[in-house]
Parts: structure tokens; sequence; C-alpha cells
């Protein structure tokens, strides 16, 4: 067991994306983070810190600049198959079917018509869209469409999910009732969660272990921090407890710094430009 | 339009700017689980647009007093009925026209000249728009000639496709598709381009292959762009046919209006007039029942139109 490989090891990660205007923009640097199989990680930090970046380069989406990305103790090659990725925009297909866009993975696999669907509909059951089979998501609200990528991106069966800021754009009670459906989805699956967030809130309730990124350009990790919080949880009880209170006074000290800093830098480029 | 060509964007997504970009997923206020199963909370809606009655009104008050005043002013001789004809003469003519069926053997070759220059050239441009949108090389050597190409006007090309092709129907089908061709050829073109990144990448996620892509994500992202500019295409299918005709057959529309115009029977001339449009009107209004079975998957506008 001591030497099982981690689930996801990046190594030495440095991000460097060519700006519009002919120069370099660097988004993360000299990123190191290990995760162990079936962890549940939230990735936090001040906007535009490079938190999707890290999720990319797991993804293979988009390969680091320098350094590498280990899946398994595997090196990752273009992207890693055995991973879900739940993005921040709406990423349905708006000509399919509800349907048809949560068995979008199964179908991609050759899994046949009859199995798909079945595996499909069960999957609707669970999160609660059984009825809306057949509409088209722009029928949907946007609460509704979250919970069909859910769907989608679990039916698979994937190794890894990889969720960036996925309820963000939901009220704080359809939020709630996610993050619920979420975490019951997740325990006792053994599956490797790794949450981009910009809530801290968000971040510790749902998380085994908080990772903080420092303020743009060139991000680094500031800290992790272990949430020893008891499973399951209560997600409507756990933030009053004390020893949640005391985690998040801990982090946000380092949060907030790195926010001022990326305020400062923005405040900085507004004036300069 | 073809711009679009030139336009190629700066490198991939510039920045990690996942979270500077805004959202605008509309918040839903009361979508908990219960309110989603609850059987009558079906949000699909189906608007039907409704003529109000002032507007229809209106509309057949503008056409009374169109052809009653045309009418009127011929028939005093205020119009030279010579030059200008009158609605019921052109009317008598049309009649005639339909109740002997000699007009029915044109309209059966325009239309089939249409629709061969409307496929083919729905096709071509399909093809070689998703070839230049996945190829970037290929697009930035091709642009100056899909440009120039594109800056002739068709007429110009009539005596050369009446040379190669002949006075048949395959003259003016060649015509149709040029015409047809670039209509469907851009908004491939950009509709393959602008995919959203986001529905790309999910989908390659999810363990699409690239052809996969092109079926699943490509193709229906470009048919939307096409279908949004069928009624231009059926149209310029249709002028492609009859200018064609217009300007050298032995039968369809155009002939009919060209050699009512070579013997100065006007009203021959408004009667040809006359039945292509409702010709086109027809086909406009399947292609409109085409476009709405097709592209019923999208929102419809919150804000129906009056019309």
């Amino acid at each position: 067991m001591v030497d099982a490989p981690y689930a996801i090891e990046l190594t030495g990660m440095v991000k460097r994306f060519p700006t519009s205007d002919g120069g370099v923009y660097t988004a993360v640097s000299g990123i190191d983070l290990a995760v162990p199989a079936g962890r549940f990680v939230s990735v936090v930090g001040p906007t535009g810190c490079g938190k999707s970046t890290l999720l990319n380069a797991a993804a293979g989406l988009a390969p680091p600049s320098e350094g590498s990305v280990r899946i398994f103790g595997e090196p990752l090659e273009g992207l890693n198959k055995r991973a879900s990725y739940m993005f921040q925009q709406d990423a349905l297909l708006p000509w399919r079917t509800v349907l048809d866009n949560v068995t979008l993975g199964p179908r991609m696999k050759g899994v046949g018509r009859a199995e798909r669907e079945q595996r499909g509909r069960e999957w609707l059951e669970r999160v609660g869209l059984g009825p809306f089979a057949g509409a088209y998501p722009h029928q949907l609200s946007g609460g509704m469409r979250r919970r069909v990528a859910v769907a989608q991106s679990w039916i698979v069966d994937p190794d890894f999910i990889f969720m960036d800021e996925p309820f963000s754009a939901l009220d704080v009670q359809t939020r709630q009732l996610m993050e619920d459906q979420l975490l019951r989805l997740w325990t006792g699956s053994g599956k490797t969660v790794v949450f981009v967030t910009h809530d801290l809130d968000e971040a510790i309730s749902l998380a085994d272990e908080v990772v903080l990124l420092s303020a743009g350009p060139a991000s680094r990790i500031v800290g992790t921090y272990p949430i020893d919080l008891p499973r399951p949880r209560d997600l409507m009880d756990i933030r009053t407890t004390p020893a949640f209170q005391d985690l998040y006074r801990a982090i946000w000290s380092d949060l907030r710094s790195e926010v001022m800093k990326s305020y400062e830098r923005r405040a900085l480029a507004v004036s300069n430009g | 339009m073809s711009d679009a060509l030139s336009r190629s964007r700066t490198a991939e997504p510039a920045l990690d700017d996942a979270e500077a970009r805004p959202v605008d997923v509309a918040p839903d206020a009361a979508v908990g689980p219960d309110a989603a199963t609850g059987p009558d909370a079906g949000p699909v809606r189906r608007r039907r647009r409704r003529i109000s009655p002032l507007v229809l009104f209106l509309q057949v008050a503008v056409a009374v007093a169109f052809v009653g005043g045309w009418e009127l002013l011929s028939r005093i001789d205020v119009l030279d009925p010579f030059f200008f004809s009158s609605p019921s003469a052109v009317a008598e003519r049309v009649w005639t026209w339909l109740t002997t069926g000699e007009i029915y053997d044109d309209l059966l070759i325009t239309l089939q000249e249409a629709f061969y220059g409307l496929v083919i050239g729905a096709v071509l441009g399909l093809v070689v728009g998703f070839a230049l949108a996945r190829m970037r090389l290929l697009a930035a050597v091709l642009d100056p000639y899909v440009k120039a190409l594109n800056a002739i006007p068709r007429v110009v090309l009539a005596p050369i496709f009446l040379l190669w092709f002949g006075l048949g129907i395959w003259s003016k089908v060649a015509f149709a598709v040029t015409l047809v061709f670039f209509i469907v050829f851009f908004n491939t073109y950009q509709g393959v381009r602008e995919v959203d990144r986001v529905l790309v990448d999910n989908s390659r996620m999810l363990g699409a292959s690239e052809s996969q892509l092109i079926r699943h994500v490509f193709l229906p992202s470009a048919l939307s762009w096409i279908f949004s500019s069928l009624h231009v295409s059926v149209g310029f299918a249709i002028v492609g046919a009859v200018v064609g005709e217009y300007l050298g057959s032995a039968s369809g529309i155009g002939y009919v209006i060209a050699q009512a115009e070579g013997t100065f029977d006007t009203t021959g001339v408004f009667a040809g007039i006359v039945v292509l449009s409702v010709f086109v009107i027809v086909v406009d209004l399947l292609v409109n029942r085409v476009e709405r079975h097709l592209l019923r998957w999208r929102p419809e506008p919150s804000h129906a139109e009056v019309v």
C-alpha cells in the first residue's frame, strides 16, 4: 500500500499561454500535487489563478508546458480516458434530447441502443429527471441542465470526476441540493474527485482536502489543508459546527491575502492599461 | 462574408479565462427535485405564432388598395394597358394557363432546375465548407480564390454555361449551383469554426473520436447555420434557374416571361411574375415546415414576431 501510485501526480507543472498581443502568459508554475485514489479534493483560489488549468492538465485537454502529469503512475498521453469532466459552462448538445445527452458517453463507446437507453433512464431517475428524457436542453432550467451534466459524467463510470465550478451559476438552494446529491453519489464510489471552486464554504464542506492556489499569474500552491470533518456529512448543518469554522478561518486567512494580491494586480493592470 | 476565411482565430483559447468569462446561465429559482419531477412541471412549451386580426386586416387592405388602384388606373387610361396591363387581364391569363395546364410543364422544369441546383450546391458547399474549416492551411491558401469566385457577377457566366451545358436544364442547374454553393459554403464554414469549444471538449472527454465529433457536434452545429440560411438558398436556387432560363432556354417560367417580353405581351410578363411569386411562397412555406422540424431543438425566440 505504501508504494501504491497516486491517482494524480502533477510534478513541476508549468503552463504558459500565448496572449493575443504576442506575449506569453504564465498561468501556473511549479505545481506539485499528488492526489491519492478515492480522494475528494477541492481546489480554491482567487479568480483567474489557473484552477481550471490544473484540471485541464489532469484531464489531458491542455498538456502542461513543463513538468509531468501521471495518472496512476503512468505518464498521461493525450486525453485522460478514465476521467469525466463537468464544465463550468453548459456542455450539453443543444440538438440532442436529455436522454441522448446522458447516453452520449456510452454511445461513443459503442454501447448498443437498448442497453444505453436503459442505463440512461436509470441515471435520469437517479438525478430526478425521469420525466424529461425527451426534452431538449433549452427546455430545462439551469439546475436541471446541471443534473443532466452530472448524469452524463457519471454514467460512464469513470475513475476520475473533474468538476470546474460546476454549480457556480446556480442559486443557493439548488446548489446545496446538488452538492448533497454529489456527495451521495460519490460516497462509496471510490472515485477520485477534483472539484474546482472559488467558494471556500463549498470546498470545505465537500472535500477531504482543500488545495489553495495563489493569485495569478504564475500561480502556485500556497497550501493543502486536510479536512477531517466526519462523513457522511450533513451539508445543512456542517457549516455551523465549530470544527468547520476553525478550518474556514484558517484557510480563509491565507485565501484572503491571495485575493487581495489578485485585486491589487488587477487594479494595477487596469491603471497601466 | 468571405472575410470569415481571413479572420483566423488567434491561437487557441488565449488564457485560462474560464473564470473571467461571464456565465449567462439563468439561475433557476425553485427547482428542487420535487419541482422537477412533478408531472405538470413540464417546461415543454409550444408557441404558435398567431397573426393578430388587425395585422391581417391591414395586410389584406394593402393588397386590395394596390390591386384595386392598379385596375382602376388602367381602366381610366391613366396607366397605358399596353405597358402596364391590368390585374384583371393578368388574372385571366393566369387562369387560362392553369386551366389549360400549359404552365405546369414550365413550372415543373423550373422546379427541377432549382431543386437540382439546391441539392448539388448545398452538398458541394457543405463538403468544401467542412474541409476548409477543419484544414487551416487549405483555408488560408484558397481564401483569395474563394473571394474572387464569389465576386463574379453570375450573369456573365451564363454564356459559358450555355456553351458547356447546352440549352437544356443543366446550364440552369449550374447557374443555381454557383449561387447556392457560396451561401451554404460560408455558413458551413462559420458553423464548424464557431462550434462551442466546450461542446467539443466535453464530447472528447466522453470518448468521441474525430468522426464521432463530426457526426454529433460539428455537423449538427453547421446544419443549424445552414438551415437558417435555407430560405435564402432556396430563393437563390429559384433565381438561378429563372435567370438562366431567361437568358437562353426552351422551357421554364423564365422562358415564358422572356417569350412574353419578346412579343410586347405585358400581361404575359406580369402573369409569369405572379405565378413565380406564388410558387416561391409555396416553396418557402414548405421550407418553413422542414426547418421547424429539423431545428426543433432550438429555443424559440422569446418574443414571437408579429408576422
